[in-house]
C-alpha cells in the first residue's frame, strides 16, 4: 500500500543480489561486464543527482528516480534503453510522482549545460518516448520507500540527533548500489547508523540488541566494505 | 499488468494497436477534462466488461500528465473490495497515448440519485441508502487508513456494480485528484482547489491550508444527506475562473442549514484566511434557525440524523472518522448493511430497476488513436488545431 512499506509494491518486489547483478546478454554481446553494469548505474545515478541540482528537487525526488532507474536495467538492457535518455527521463518521471513536476525542457535545457558531449544530448520528445517506456519497464509500479524517514526516527531513539548530517550523507551514498532494490529501507537506515556508529566511535551495541532486527543482515548490508567504500569514494 | 512489448503497436491488418485487440470495443461512456471513457468486453471472456480510460494526450511537451501518473501509482497499491480495480495499463506509443483499465461498474450514484428522483419518483429503500453509505466508509476507512485522501467525493465517483458475481458492491473511483498525505514533499494546498463545490469542505471554503482526511468525510455526509433526500444539500453557485478558494454562495448554502459556525465551537476557524478577510460578507446574513433535520426529513433523534450531522461538524477536527462512522449505532439496527446494495435480503422487498449506462456506439476509440508518430507542430501538413 501507498503508506505501509510491508503491505506495498515496494516490499513485494524486493529482489535477491543475484538477479539484480545480472548483465543483460544484449550487453554482454557488446563486451559489457557485470562491473561495468555496476559503474554505469553508479555514473547514472551521479548523473541524476547532479541534474536534480540544477532543477532544484529534494533529495528524495533524487533517491526515487535513481530507484527507478535501477529497476528498469532489471528488466531492460542497456542497449535497448540508453542510460544517458534513462537517467533524466527517470528523474522527470520522479518529479510528477512526488509532485515536485519538472518541465521536460527545463532538463533538455540543463542537459546541455552540462554536458558538451553530444551523445548526451536527447530532445524532449525523446525524453517523452522514453518516459512511456520507463512506466512499463517498472510495470507502472510507482511507490517507493526510502531509508530517510525511518533514518531521523531511529536516530532520534538511538540518542544520535547529533549524526544526522553524517548518516544523511550516508543514506544518500547507498544509492551509488543496488540497495534499495534489495533491502527494506529501515535496514538500510540502521546499517548507516551502524557505520556511524563506527565511525564516531560511539558505542551502542545494547541500542542495536534491543532492535530485535536481524543484525545478520545489516551487517551483512555492510560486510562487503571494499565494494561500499570503493563506490562511496566515487 | 501492461504486456510488456505487445504494446509497441505494431499495425496489423485491422490498423489496431495490439493490445486492443483483446477487447471488443462497444462505444464511448463518458468524458471529461482527463479524457474519454470507453466500455469494452473481453474477447476471451464476452461476460467480463471493461471500461478503458483514455487520457487525452499533453499538448505543451509534458508527457504524461501528471494527474494520470498519481492515479495509476495509488491505484496500483490499492486492494481493496469497496475500491475499483485497475485491471490493467495500456499504451500506445506512436501518438502516446495512455489507458488505464478498470473492471466496469454498470451504476452509480449520481445515475441511481437521479433516476428516484426524476423516474420512478420515490426514495431510495433505506438497506440501500444503508448499505451504500456504509460500503463508501469501508472504502475510505481503507484509504485513510493508508494515508490517501480522496478529495473529489462525489455522486458520480461512486460506483455501483451490475449484474454479476459482485452485484450491488460499491467502488470509489477517480483517483486524479487523489493524494497520500503522509509526508507531502509540498502543500496539499499547493495542489490548486479541489473537490466539486457541493461536496466541499467548509475549512476548504474557507481557505484552509492544512486540510485532512475530513474533507472526504464532509463530502461523505453531504453524499448521504442526497441519498436520504434525493436532492443535492448544499446546492451553491460556484464562481469560475478564480483561483481564490473563498465561494461565498456556497458557503452561505451550508450556513443556511447549519448555522454559522463559531470560533467557540470551531476554535481554529479564526486562523483561516477567509473567515479573516471577508467576515463581513460570511456575517452578511444571519440565519437563526438551523434545520438540518427538516432539510433531511428526520427526527433529531434518528440514529441516521444523528451520524449525518457528526459528518457535517464544522471543525474538521471534530468530524467523525470513517472508522469511527462505521462503529455508529445506525449500521447496528435494523435493516443491517448488505453486500448486494441493490438487492435487500428482506422477501418482499421490491426491487428497483436501474437504467444501465448509456453508451454512445458513434465513437469508437479507433479514431481517436493513432498508430502514426504525432506530427510535429511545426510540420506544414497538421492541421491548426485549437
Amino acid at each position: 500500500m501507498a503508506a505501509n512499506f510491508w503491505t506495498s509494491s515496494h516490499y513485494k518486489q524486493l529482489l535477491d543480489p543475484e538477479d539484480v547483478d545480472v548483465v543483460h546478454q544484449m550487453d554482454k554481446d557488446r563486451g559489457i561486464t557485470l562491473e561495468d553494469f555496476k559503474l554505469i548505474k553508479l555514473h547514472m545515478a551521479n548523473y541524476i543527482a547532479r541534474l536534480a541540482q540544477h532543477v532544484k528537487v529534494r533529495q528524495r525526488v533524487v533517491a526515487t528516480a535513481i530507484t527507478y532507474m535501477r529497476r528498469v536495467y532489471v528488466r531492460r538492457s542497456m542497449t535497448d534503453c540508453d542510460p544517458r535518455l534513462v537517467a533524466p527521463t527517470c528523474l522527470y518521471l520522479a518529479s510528477k510522482a512526488e509532485e515536485s513536476t519538472v518541465q521536460a525542457r527545463l532538463l533538455v535545457f540543463y542537459i546541455k549545460k552540462l554536458y558538451s558531449d553530444e551523445k548526451f544530448r536527447y530532445e524532449i520528445k525523446e525524453i517523452l518516448e522514453m518516459e512511456m517506456k520507463v512506466l512499463e519497464a517498472l510495470n507502472y509500479y510507482l511507490v517507493v520507500f526510502h531509508p530517510y524517514r525511518a533514518l531521523s526516527q531511529l536516530l532520534q531513539d538511538a540518542g544520535m540527533n547529533d549524526a544526522t548530517q553524517l548518516t544523511w550523507g550516508l543514506v544518500n551514498d547507498t544509492y551509488k548500489m543496488d540497495l534499495i532494490l534489495i533491502h527494506p529501507p529501515h535496514l538500510i537506515a540502521l546499517a548507516c547508523i551502524y557505520i556511524a556508529s563506527a565511525q564516531m566511535d560511539k558505542e551502542n551495541t545494547a541500542w542495536f540488541e534491543e532492535l530485535r532486527v536481524d543484525m545478520n543482515v545489516v551487517c551483512h548490508l555492510i560486510s562487503r566494505p571494499k565494494q561500499f567504500t570503493a563506490f562511496l569514494d566515487y | 499488468m501492461g504486456d510488456g512489448r505487445s504494446s509497441n503497436s505494431s499495425s496489423n491488418s485491422n490498423n489496431k494497436p495490439e493490445w486492443l485487440e483483446q477487447y471488443d470495443v462497444i462505444g464511448k461512456i463518458g468524458e471529461g477534462t482527463y479524457g474519454l471513457v470507453f466500455l469494452t468486453k473481453v474477447k476471451s471472456n464476452r461476460a467480463k466488461s471493461i471500461a478503458i480510460k483514455k487520457f487525452k494526450q499533453s499538448k505543451d511537451g509534458d508527457g504524461v500528465s501528471p494527474t494520470a501518473i498519481r492515479e495509476i501509482m495509488l491505484l496500483r497499491e490499492i486492494v481493496h473490495e469497496n475500491v475499483v480495480k485497475l485491471a490493467n495499463v495500456h499504451i500506445n506509443h506512436a501518438d502516446m497515448s495512455l489507458y488505464l483499465a478498470f473492471d466496469y461498474a454498470e451504476h452509480d450514484l449520481y445515475e441511481i440519485i437521479r433516476h428516484h428522483r426524476d423516474k420512478v419518483n420515490q426514495s431510495i429503500n433505506q438497506y440501500t441508502i444503508k448499505s451504500l453509505l456504509w460500503q463508501l466508509l469501508n472504502g475510505l476507512n481503507y484509504l485513510h487508513s493508508n494515508w490517501i485522501v480522496h478529495r473529489d467525493l462525489k455522486p458520480s465517483n461512486i460506483l455501483v456494480m451490475g449484474e454479476g458475481e459482485e452485484q450491488g458492491v460499491v467502488k470509489i473511483a477517480d483517483f486524479g485528484l487523489a493524494r497520500i498525505y503522509q509526508a507531502p514533499l509540498k502543500p496539499l494546498s499547493e495542489n490548486g482547489v479541489v473537490v466539486t463545490i457541493w461536496y466541499r469542505a467548509p475549512e476548504l471554503l474557507l481557505g484552509a491550508k492544512h486540510y485532512t482526511s475530513a474533507v472526504d468525510m464532509w463530502a461523505v455526509g453531504c453524499i448521504f444527506a442526497e441519498l436520504l433526500t434525493l436532492k443535492p444539500l448544499f446546492q451553491g453557485q460556484e464562481v469560475k475562473g478564480t483561483p481564490n478558494p473563498f465561494q461565498l454562495d456556497q458557503l452561505d448554502k451550508i450556513f443556511k442549514v447549519l448555522g454559522h459556525p463559531t470560533p467557540e465551537k470551531w476554535p481554529t476557524l479564526a486562523y483561516l484566511p477567509h473567515w479573516q478577510s471577508d467576515l463581513q460578507h460570511i456575517q452578511g446574513h444571519k440565519y437563526e434557525n438551523p434545520g438540518l433535520y427538516s432539510v433531511v426529513h428526520l427526527s433529531p433523534k434518528n440514529p441516521a440524523y444523528d451520524l449525518l450531522s457528526k459528518m457535517l461538524e464544522y471543525d474538521p477536527r471534530k468530524r467523525i472518522t470513517a472508522a469511527q462512522a462505521l462503529d455508529h449505532e445506525y449500521f447496528r439496527m435494523e435493516p443491517l448493511p448488505g453486500r448486494n446494495t441493490l438487492v435487500s435480503p428482506q422477501p418482499g422487498e421490491k426491487v428497483v430497476n436501474y437504467p444501465i449506462r448509456p453508451v454512445d456506439t458513434s465513437t469508437d476509440i479507433e479514431g481517436t488513436i493513432s498508430l502514426q508518430p504525432s506530427q510535429p507542430v511545426w510540420s506544414p501538413n497538421s492541421k491548426f488545431v485549437e
